[in-house]
């Protein structure tokens, strides 16, 4: 009895309890980066390719991607059950769907033939099987199994040029032409709006206009002219069960023979890969591709809004802590701060869409951009509208920070300085803000945090499927903070709920959820990274 | 891309026999494999030609069944005029009716025919009716799992499982596998339902032709998106839940199902959703608004141009729906004139 009195006394207990609730975090947070990480870096790993023959003599083709037990298969000889794997075996245009089930009972043998050819795919997703055949035009270069891989594959590197020339005039050459041409006709109806149009300035930019559609004529004569090039050199590709499909080298991304590469070829691919998803744009509705726009358009998302968010928070910190006479009033302000924190996104995302998007931004559209209506410039969601959302929704968080940061400024330097003659003001700016300034980035990091996480707000201000172009580019003025975006949330949100081939787009969502978290890492390693810094410059001064 | 070697002789075999004859005979020669892809695609189908003119904004705003395939279309149809813009705005089918009405979109996808309200709200607005372009052919699914050994359902069993009102007057509640015959373990498994959220046009389109606007059961876990539900029933042994045909997978069954008891199930496939043999086949569309015996603007002829295109068509069945038939294209070709 007594040992139980002395052993709750000493605590040991809170310690075992508290010790074992961190332990418990701590392993919910590495339980999920692990399963997230596994999940989404294998994802990038070229795997080899089985030929699986079935007792009924069907060949299947493709990689093992997952195996279990067939529940009520138990018997005397397997006392576990039989087990089928899934194998990710391609070619969905042939058979229909990308994966299969095989039960391993079906299977006569197994064989990993070192000349076969994984493609990646500019539609359709992969294709595996060999090259039959090689065709410039309709004339055959080549035929026959045995066909080297250098017969076609220069083919393949060149097209990979040509795409890239192609999506430069596409996307930057005649996007430059039209935003020029787009000026020139809001010029001119804003003239006949005015009701200020003269003979002259009218057919100037009729002129303009119309030499820019000659600019642009010349341009789709390049782009047919490149077309025709990309389509010249075509294969015969044949799948596993001899099924023979012809495709132009350009519509192959590329190609490699998995079953014949060495560990190193494959780590090299590997980094490749991860590398592709980086800095690609999404092909096939977001199931493949790379990410590119959607990690853009995240980070651009909360610098934006760190911009809003800081100096607008900060400033009401300020006056409520060192201007305000400290009240009823300002304790009710401080209960309805720290409640707003707790408010549902969804409901500042209403709120954005109401009042910045159509109150505000149709206001901007009717005064400023009124040329352009029934178009919506800023009358629609976009990058501005969606980051001052944002900036709403986390400027609680800044506040009581930078709120915090001021409480534990010691009362001697504002003494101190007021002493040496300086205003309130003064001392405010040299000396108290400065030794504040951990406590604000505090609350920038939490913000950014809780920002970069956020969805539903910015579905229903700015965040689209598919974002036609940047909010950055090299047409003037090349910060269009009234484009639409896209955004890594979103991404992983479209593409596992509203992806129509879900076993394929999976791995993307792995990916896309490593991401997200990798970049909330690195915004908020940035920000402590500078905050590690302020400390050491005012070593000493919040205590 | 090609059409199979078998397909191209079936066709010089079949010069004299005319289209109807040649499309039964693909349906034959593609039945050792109905889901293939390319053994949709059809002859006839013209090629996109190019015109000139075609610049602008395209702003469409309607059904998130139609998102994905939308965006498709979208990617594709820039391919051809680069220097048009394309917004893409996939939130409900009920979306589609007021952004027509305020002109803040030129084209509306939805997945269901609009309500008699919604033609009237737009009638009042502009004295004519909207148009409405059937693009594709959707078959909706009843899933479970593959190890359901579940051969198929009548439609009355369907309405049992997911229906707590039962309309179609099916005899008993069905609350488990084993009333449905199902045998081993499925026998007193019970039935885990899976549906959509009432926002979506799936969701109405099954209470209208499966419950007779009867109400779901409360049991139904309503998710966020068509493939959730397929991953709900992929991951849950006694699952069963509907969704478009599109989002199939190796990890569910699409169930056949038969209008009453006593007749043959019918599967999911092409042939059967385009002869409208299989029950819960639909017409996908896109509303626009055409005055009478006016032209449309030329962004929204071409856009429509393309969809009934080979290169439009053939993106209908890469996003896994059905093309629809020649002879219907053909139709709204002559409508686009």
């Amino acid at each position: 009895m007594k040992f139980f009195q002395q052993f709750f006394a000493s605590g040991t207990l809170f310690i075992w309890l508290a010790g074992g609730a961190l332990a418990c975090s701590l392993l919910l947070i590495g339980g999920l980066l692990t399963i997230i990480f596994i999940n989404g870096m294998g994802y990038f790993w070229p795997k080899d390719l089985v030929q699986l023959t079935l007792k009924n003599d069907t060949r299947v083709l493709g990689e093992i991607v997952d195996t279990q037990r067939i529940p009520e298969t138990a018997t005397a000889d397997f006392p576990d059950g039989q087990t089928r794997m899934q194998l990710k075996v391609g070619n969905r245009d042939v058979y229909g769907l990308d994966f299969r089930w095989v039960d391993e009972a079906d299977i006569a043998q197994r064989t990993w033939p070192q000349d076969v050819i994984a493609f990646e795919r500019r539609e359709w997703g992969n294709f595996y099987g060999w090259v039959t055949a090689v065709w410039d035009g309709d004339t055959p270069l080549v035929k026959g199994r045995d066909i080297a891989w250098n017969a076609w594959y220069p083919f393949l590197e060149q097209a990979e040029s040509l795409h890239r020339e192609i999506h430069h005039i596409e996307r930057d050459v005649i996007g430059a032409i039209n935003a020029d041409m787009e000026r020139a006709r809001l010029n001119l109806k804003t003239l006949e709006l005015k009701g200020k149009v003269s003979v002259d300035s009218a057919d100037s930019l009729q002129q303009d206009i119309q030499q820019r559609e000659l600019a642009y004529q010349e341009q789709v004569q390049r782009l047919v002219g490149l077309y025709e090039r990309l389509n010249r050199y075509r294969v015969t590709l044949i799948d596993v069960t001899g099924e023979e499909r012809i495709f132009p080298v350009g519509g192959l991304v590329k190609a490699w023979r998995p079953n014949a590469m060495r560990v190193w070829d494959k780590t090299l691919m590997y980094v490749e890969n991860i590398w592709n998803v980086l800095t690609d744009e999404p092909r096939e509705a977001n199931t493949e591709g790379g990410i590119f726009p959607a990690i853009f358009g995240t980070v651009m998302m909360v610098l934006v809004m760190s911009v809003a968010v800081v100096p607008f928070g900060v400033l009401a910190a300020v006056y409520l802590k060192e201007y305000a006479k400290q009240g009823l009033l300002t304790r009710m302000i401080r209960i309805a701060v720290n409640n707003l924190a707790g408010v549902p996104s969804i409901v500042f995302g209403v709120f954005g869409l109401g009042f910045f998007v159509y109150a505000v931004g149709g206001t901007i559209d009717q005064l400023l951009f009124s040329a352009s209506l029934p178009n919506p410039t800023f009358g629609t969601g976009g990058m501005l509208w969606a980051s001052l959302t944002l900036a709403l929704m986390t400027v609680p968080v800044v506040i009581v920070a930078t709120e915090e940061g001021l409480s534990a400024v010691p009362r001697e330097y504002r003494e101190g300085s007021l002493g040496l003659g300086a205003t309130k003001f003064e001392s405010l700016i040299r000396v108290v803000l400065p030794c504040a300034m951990p406590g604000i980035l505090t609350g920038l990091i939490l913000a950014v945090s809780r920002a970069t996480g956020e969805v539903a707000p910015l579905m229903l201000t700015g965040v689209v499927k598919l974002a036609p172009a940047l909010p950055v580019d090299s047409q003037f003025p090349f910060l269009h903070l009234d484009r639409k975006f896209m955004h890594l949330g979103f991404h992983i949100y479209d593409v596992g709920f509203q992806s129509p081939n879900v076993e394929a787009a999976k791995p993307m969502v792995y990916v896309t959820t490593l991401v997200l978290v990798l970049v909330v890492l690195l915004l908020n390693m940035t920000a402590i990274a500078l905050r590690t810094r302020m400390r050491k410059r005012y070593a000493g001064a919040s205590v | 891309m090609k059409h199979s070697q078998k397909r191209r002789q079936m066709w010089v075999l079949g010069l004299g026999i005319g289209l109807f004859m040649g499309w039964a005979g693909t349906a034959i020669l593609g039945s050792s494999n109905a889901w293939a892809k390319d053994e949709m695609e059809d002859p006839n189908w013209v090629n996109y030609a190019k015109v000139s003119g075609v610049s602008g904004n395209l702003n469409s705003i309607g059904s998130d069944t139609l998102n994905n395939l939308m965006t498709l279309w979208a990617e594709g149809f820039r391919k051809q005029y680069p220097n048009v813009k394309i917004q893409i705005e996939g939130k409900g089918s009920s979306t589609a009716p007021p952004a027509l009405i305020e002109g803040t979109a030129q084209l509306g996808p939805m997945s269901r025919k609009m309500k008699g309200k919604e033609i009237d709200a737009f009638e009042s607005k502009f004295g004519y009716k909207p148009t409405a372009f059937p693009v594709a052919i959707d078959a909706l699914a009843v899933y479970v799992n593959k190890d359901n050994t579940l051969q198929g359902m009548t439609i009355e069993q369907v309405d049992a499982v997911f229906s707590k009102t039962r309309q179609k007057g099916y005899k008993e509640n069905l609350t488990s596998w084993g009333q449905l015959g199902l045998t081993g373990m499925f026998a007193d498994m019970p039935i885990s339902i899976y549906g959509r959220n009432s926002a979506s046009g799936t969701y109405g389109f099954f209470k209208e032709k499966v419950l007779e606007n009867g109400d779901y059961k409360d049991e139904v876990k309503e998710q966020p998106g068509s493939a959730s539900v397929v991953q709900g029933v992929t991951e849950d042994q006694a699952g069963i839940g509907y969704s478009g045909i599109g989002y199939r997978t190796s990890s569910v069954h699409a169930l056949p199902l038969s209008m009453k008891a006593g007749q043959p199930f019918v599967e999911p496939t092409f042939e059967n959703s385009a002869s409208g043999e299989y029950p819960l086949s639909r017409y996908l569309f896109v509303y626009v608004n055409r005055a009478p015996n006016q032209p449309l603007s030329p962004i929204v002829r071409e856009f429509l141009k393309y969809v009934y295109s080979r290169e439009g068509q053939k993106v209908v069945i890469k996003d896994g729906y059905f093309p629809i038939s020649e002879k219907i294209i053909g139709k709204q070709l002559e409508h686009l004139k």
